[in-house]
């Protein structure tokens, strides 16, 4: 019995290793799902991903994404794809819980699923595009308010994208056990939505400043929130008093940066990621991306270091006035 | 012939557009008409068929519901809380729907007794019952129900999905309620006219809570549905629910005035938005259509309607 | 006259106002500040000018749920039309573009409720879908910043001691008074909105009366972009998003009847000015970041309590 199934086994990874065999170099579909449609920073990750589809010339790839965010929609678009039998469907996934399903689906189906800019359940997709782990965004927005304020002292507060949002949940999580651990003399005062609208956010951040008139800094952790604070910061003449940090886009934050507001933008290469990320996929398809494996060989970008399931993009940038205007995404 | 003898141009015209979608849709993808292709895409559409059912009775009787979409949330909120506090899914399930009853029949007594104006009322509960569902959540996903419960969202039945058996059963009912009981008649001499309806000895007030309840019930049943199907409980499900459900019953031919409507309308208007969605994304790949292609159908159906049928005042 | 006065919804929803900045200024006297003041007056802004033509569309028996995506729409256009990153037009030409294409669209929406005959939820409940779509589609996933000076400084610049935006919300709100109060044209909408048959009967027109209410909501809707959009130095998809219901919650928060007939532009401006200070209240009272997620559900028993408590009391009034 455990030598038939021993047999068994041997046989699939021959057929399978021949069925990819067969495939490589074949042109293959991708279907790249970002959390939220008509967001910079995924029209920027895009287009990375669209210049690797350009260099490989074997790879067709899909755009597209819930316009609101909803994480339903996702998980209906990639029920979608899978349908139309597309090869390979890169995640990220607005909300893991809610897509896990349809992406387990996919995999069961024969399609090959990928997480990249945030993670999903293990069992839901193969490897993971990882620029960062949303521990490390977590901490690395906290160190950079920590180092900007110079003395990491005083009240801070966190302007977050929604309630419900799955990603932000998680960074303020690592925030919150990373003020505790490294910094006891901050203090977060408030967590406070801004329903992912600027305006919105722009309100709050004033809000925060009057209620709390010794608030030395706000953390803007979506790319809607983050402009929103820092120009509430601005317009109350308070630039340098209260520091504003988070995650955006640099040309969103450019003007703010310049003029002192924001000292530092946690982000990483977007279009780098989007590149990765595509390079992944077509690997994957082509069976040269094995687990396993220990590094990754990225086209234009090199070679890219492989943990676990893990693919590492492995530039976390701080943005600040003297390198920001070498970016232009 | 006269034209307004027919009673039924809305719906015929209705399905031949579906008619039209799916035949050029043969032409240009036939994998799209697929039997498989149609019965996998069909769980996207359980939640709102479900919802449009007793929004076309409320519009029916001049009403509006503009809370189901949060009423859902709230529902599947108490189904997770009560999974995770130890009870049974389907006991979990329960709770959900009753939540989902308590929060409809709010409404209705707010609707009949204090005879607040249905889209007020509605417009407030709209943001209470989703505040609600965020408040005791904590905005938090609750997930990992057993296989025995996600067949409710997952299963078939002879190659049928389950949830579609149930929308198509609540439906049937639902229609010949309408059309054949005393009450739901009088559901349309509500609609049509409120205050000779109460004088005439009808229990206007009593049918009006029931109504909403009953709104409230289906929302809560359509959140056991996609918790079910998508093995998650989470405080933002079903946002903006509730416009797509009202296109849907008003593409489906019922009056927002009132008085006029029929369930099979509604299937036809929840099909239409259903199908027209779903092929423009196969085709385009770009959300951003949908939106665009959905509110012209809108109006251009009502136009249509227009065109079809007399002016009635 | 001043014992009518008290008992009508604009003094029930004035007292909520003094009410509600009385116990929060207690709590935390910052709350009282002149510059908070300012700042919820600027935030409140842009609902003051739209809430002035949804009144009129309300009182006139019909609604408008489209401002939100037109929001958005407006500040699409109007920044890819001054931005210097694209077409770089000059500041009034582009002004002159926006407010044409909001009346515009304000315009379609009352000829299709007028000429065509689709009931108003259902025509801009329609143009919001449609708008929305539009407005991705325009923004095409970019940010778009680079606002000229000029329109920077008339957004967040100052009269004296009123802010711009202030004092564009209170020049509206004085010409609406004036207009609903004061006026024949006044006179007839609220004549055709309390019984549109009569209105008819008498010889008041109607549908001209509501094609303008549309087209005044939608060069409103225009005006409040223009103030508000340029307060953020970049823009993104999504500007103005669920601005509708804001705008139809306040003004009937404020006392308009969804019958018709009922409503004044004071009440309204009293509703969106009550609804506004609802978040800043919760975050003054500083209940601690638990609480932050009770604050929707708060927000909508505050709603749920104006809105009924005036039923009530108004039920008991006409049985007495």
């Amino acid at each position: 019995m455990r030598h038939l199934a021993v047999i068994l086994a041997v046989l699939t990874l021959a057929a399978s290793a021949a069925a990819v065999a067969a495939e490589a170099g074949a042109q293959i579909t991708v279907a790249l799902l970002p959390k939220k449609k008509g967001v910079a920073y995924f029209t920027s990750c895009a287009a990375g991903a669209e210049q690797a589809a350009k260099e490989l010339g074997n790879v067709t790839l899909i755009y597209d994404g819930p316009t609101d965010g909803s994480p339903e929609k996702a998980a209906a678009l990639i029920e979608k794809w899978t349908l139309k039998g597309v090869d390979v469907i890169a995640v990220s996934p607005n909300d893991p819980e809610v897509l896990a399903p349809a992406m387990q689906a996919a995999m069961a189906k024969g399609v090959k699923v990928i997480t990249w800019d945030a993670d999903g359940a293990a069992s839901s997709r193969s490897f993971f595009v990882n620029q960062a782990t949303g521990t490390q965004i977590g901490e690395a927005m906290v160190d950079a308010m920590a180092k900007d304020l110079g003395t990491p002292a005083g009240k801070v507060a966190i302007v977050t994208a929604t309630l419900t949002a799955a990603n932000q949940n998680a960074w303020i999580a690592a925030m919150k056990a990373h003020l505790a651990s490294a910094y006891p003399k901050m203090e977060l005062v408030a967590i406070k939505p801004c329903n992912e609208d600027q305006k919105v956010a722009f309100q709050v951040a004033q809000d925060l400043m009057k209620a709390y008139p010794d608030l030395v800094g706000i953390f803007g952790i979506s790319s809607v929130a983050f402009p929103g604070a820092a120009e509430a910061v601005k317009q109350a003449g308070r630039s340098g008093q209260v520091l504003v940090t988070g995650l955006a886009t640099p040309n969103a934050m450019k003007g703010y940066v310049k003029d002192g507001t924001v000292k530092s933008v946690v982000l990483w290469n977007t279009r780098d990621l989007g590149y990765l990320t595509v390079r992944v996929a077509r690997a994957l398809a082509d069976g040269v991306l094995i687990p396993g494996a220990t590094s990754f060989a990225a086209g234009s970008l090199g070679s890219k270091p492989v943990a676990g399931d893990a693919i590492l993009l492995n530039n976390l940038l701080v943005f600040t006035k003297a390198n920001i205007d070498q970016f232009d995404f | 012939m006269k034209l307004g003898a027919y009673r039924y141009w809305h719906e015929t015209v209705l399905a031949a557009l579906i008619a039209a979608l799916m035949i050029g849709a043969a032409v240009v993808d036939p994998r799209f008409v697929s039997w498989k292709t149609q019965i996998a895409l069909s769980s996207h559409v359980w939640e709102l068929a479900l919802l449009a059912v007793p929004m076309t009775a409320i519009i029916i009787t001049a009403g509006i519901d503009l809370s189901v979409g949060s009423a859902m949330a709230l529902s599947a909120v108490v189904l997770g809380l009560a999974y995770q506090a130890g009870a049974n899914a389907w006991l979990a399930a329960a709770c959900g729907i009753v939540a989902g009853a308590l929060c409809g029949t709010f409404n209705g007594l707010a609707v009949a007794w204090l005879r607040v104006h249905p889209l007020i009322v509605t417009l407030a509960t709209l943001a209470a019952f989703r505040g609600v569902a965020e408040g005791i959540s904590l905005g938090r996903p609750i997930s990992g129900f057993p296989a025995s419960f996600t067949v409710l969202g997952l299963g078939t039945i002879a190659g049928v999905p389950i949830a579609g058996v149930i929308v198509a059963l609540i439906a049937t009912a639902a229609g010949l309620a309408l059309a054949r009981t005393p009450s739901g008649l009088s559901l349309y001499a509500i609609g049509h006219n409120p205050a000779a309806s109460r004088f005439s000895g009808l229990p206007v007030a009593r049918l009006t809570v029931a109504l909403y309840a009953l709104s409230g019930t289906c929302a809560g049943l359509a959140a056991a549905i996609y918790v079910a199907r998508r093995n998650t409980a989470k405080a933002d499900l079903g946002t903006g629910l509730e416009l797509d459900v009202i296109t849907a019953v008003v593409l489906g031919g019922t009056s927002i005035f009132g008085g006029s409507g029929r369930i099979i309308g509604t299937v036809l208007g929840v099909l239409a938005i259903h199908e027209t969605r779903e092929f423009v994304g196969w085709h385009w790949e770009h959300e951003e259509l949908n939106a665009i292609v959905v509110g012209v159908l809108l109006i251009a159906a009502v136009l249509l309607n227009r065109l079809f049928t007399r002016p009635t005042r | 006259m001043t014992g009518a006065w008290l008992r009508s919804r604009e003094a029930g929803v004035a007292g909520l106002i003094l009410l509600t900045v009385a116990a929060v200024g207690t709590i935390n006297p910052r709350f009282l500040s002149v510059e908070n003041a300012r700042d919820i007056l600027i935030a409140a802004s842009p609902g003051l000018i739209v809430a002035c033509g949804a009144t009129l569309v309300i009182v006139l028996g019909e609604i408008d749920i489209s401002m939100g995506a037109l929001m958005g729409v407006c500040a699409a256009v109007l920044g890819k039309l001054v931005s210097a990153e694209h077409a770089g037009l000059p500041v009034w030409l582009a002004t002159l573009i926006v407010l044409s294409l909001a009346a515009g669209i304000g315009l379609i929406n009352g000829l299709l409720v007028t000429v065509a005959r689709v009931p108003s939820i259902i025509a801009t409940l329609g143009m919001l879908t449609i708008l929305t779509g539009v407005g991705d589609l325009l923004m095409a996933g970019e940010t778009i910043g680079g606002f000229p000076d000029s329109l920077r400084a008339f957004a967040i610049g100052h009269v004296g001691m009123l802010p711009m935006p202030v004092l564009v919300a209170l020049a509206c709100l004085a010409a609406f008074t004036v207009l609903t109060r004061e006026t024949a044209l006044g006179r007839r909408i609220y004549a055709v909105g309390s019984n549109a048959h009569a209105a008819r009967l008498a010889g008041l027109p109607a549908l001209r009366l509501k094609v303008l209410a549309f087209t005044l909501t939608g060069l409103l809707t225009g005006v409040a972009t223009l103030i508000s959009a340029p307060q953020l130095e970049v823009i993104e998809a999504g500007f103005g998003r669920q601005f509708e219901l804001f705008v139809v919650t306040a003004v009937v928060v404020g006392g308009a009847s969804m019958s018709g007939g009922a409503g004044s532009i004071a009440g309204s401006a009293l509703g969106v000015l009550l609804l506004s200070l609802v978040r800043t209240a919760l975050i003054f009272l500083q209940l601690g970041i638990g609480a932050t997620y009770w604050e929707r559900a708060i927000q909508g028993g505050f709603i749920l309590a104006a809105v009924l408590a005036d039923h009530v009391s108004r039920r008991r009034r006409v049985q007495r």
